[in-house]
């Protein structure tokens, strides 16, 4: 379910948030229901328990996820913060994807064209 | 929790370790890193109750190791060059232990055994160099000790049976609290276990920091100028090391990457890229820092 990228500059920990958070926000994990236990998931991705419990805290903290205690982590009810992130996410990307198009010379006019054509489909 | 406080040894006129200072709390996966001959393997011995520091302060759990059988009950060495009684298999090692611990887990040994598939009846002689580590590794996890030193464990074993290694270790420091010490200069292989790491050179200690602290706090950069640049261009960040190559400039910088990216973008680059960098390259970076450099000595 959770792949880690050693290679990758960002640590493992915020790797196991961000996978499950996009888990989370694509609905495939579903609100209410029980994440893996810390030790079921550090087995399983051979890793320090610590780590993971450090993963669920962070996205107990972006409101992700909350905990029972002796029960375990449970994914959270869509909330208005999640909406805005992820909006926040898209004109994040758009920025960078128009700036690159700025970078290899594509003009105003085929931006607008192209954002277009895939608007109507 | 291990506590040492300005510890040295040496053995004759060799100072292997000098005036360490360290912390490790319980719970956390400890790696010990360090250059060839850097002190690590004695260290260790020292955490074990082998050597007795020459000077200096080393307890766990606020009492001192040295011929402290109690104490000793609780730590389980796991050494590099392993010992087995003569002509001994798995069981008859089993037992061995079982003496001295009095929690071993049978149960769980055998089930170890099992499915690392090695058979207890067999002679250790007669197994591989790999095979004697999972041995080895199995016993030290069937004790149910608080504090396992493992030194250079992970040399030797297959990718499989490395992975099934540190999975136990997760295991049981999710489930008891169980706290690791592992040395090794195979860092790719603490990379993804270790919480917090230590840097052993020359018998000193380099650094000892969180791992993730450690990753956040350098930076390697590629960038390039219209203009050449010149040292005082990058003042105001700190450099460890910068190369050029035409236009291309390699730099690696420790601090917080906000405050280096805006640096970088002040000098108007025509592009620039931070790129992650590994604990090998942390590794080469800090030890060149103190004077450690072969590759100058050879070629």
């Amino acid at each position: 379910m959770i792949s880690i990228d050693y290679r990758s500059g960002k640590s493992i920990y915020e790797q196991i948030a961000d996978e499950f958070e996009h888990l989370i926000s694509q609905g495939i994990l579903e609100s209410d229901s029980q994440l893996p236990s810390v030790r079921q998931l550090a087995v399983e991705l051979s890793i320090n328990p610590n780590t993971i419990q450090k993963a669920y805290s962070e996205l107990e903290n972006r409101g992700l996820i909350y905990s029972i205690r002796g029960k375990g982590n449970f994914v959270a009810a869509e909330s208005e913060s999640l909406k805005q992130k992820k909006l926040q996410q898209f004109y994040k990307n758009l920025t960078e994807l128009i700036q690159e198009a700025h970078r290899s010379g594509i003009d105003e006019e085929e931006i607008r064209k192209a954002l277009m054509a895939h608007l109507k489909k | 929790m291990i506590q040492a406080n300005q510890v040295c040894k040496s053995f004759g006129n060799i100072q292997a370790v000098n005036q360490v200072d360290l912390t490790i709390r319980s719970g956390e996966v400890f790696g010990l890193i360090g250059s060839n001959g850097a002190g690590k393997s004695t260290f260790l011995r020292m955490l074990c109750g082998v050597y007795r520091p020459d000077s200096g302060k080393l307890t766990i759990d606020e009492e001192e190791v040295y011929e402290n059988v109690t104490l000793k009950k609780r730590c389980f060495y796991i050494s590099d060059d392993q010992y087995f009684l003569n002509n001994s298999t798995p069981e008859e090692m089993k037992n061995y232990y079982r003496m001295f611990y009095e929690n071993f887990d049978q149960e769980r040994f055998h089930k170890l055994m099992k499915g690392f598939d090695l058979n207890p009846q067999r002679k250790i002689r007669t197994f591989s160099k790999g095979m004697k580590k999972q041995v080895s590794v199995i016993c030290g996890i069937c004790t149910g000790v608080d504090y396992l030193f493992c030194d250079e464990t992970f040399d030797g074993l297959d990718p499989v049976a490395r992975q099934a290694v540190k999975s136990l270790f997760a295991e049981d420091v999710a489930e008891r609290k169980l706290t690791p010490i592992i040395a090794s200069h195979n860092l790719r292989e603490l990379e993804d276990i270790c919480d917090h790491v230590g840097l052993l050179h020359k018998g000193g200690i380099l650094l000892s920091q969180d791992l993730e602290e450690l990753k956040l706090g350098i930076h390697k950069m590629q960038c390039a100028f219209t203009t050449p640049k010149t040292a005082t261009d990058f003042q105001g960040i700190e450099i460890v090391h910068i190369q050029q190559r035409g236009s291309l400039y390699t730099i690696t910088a420790k601090g917080n990457e906000e405050e280096i990216r805006k640096h970088i973008q002040n000098m108007d680059p025509i592009f620039y890229e931070i790129l992650p960098l590994t604990l090998e390259e942390i590794f080469i970076n800090e030890t060149e820092v103190a004077g450690y450099d072969i590759k100058k000595l050879i070629f």
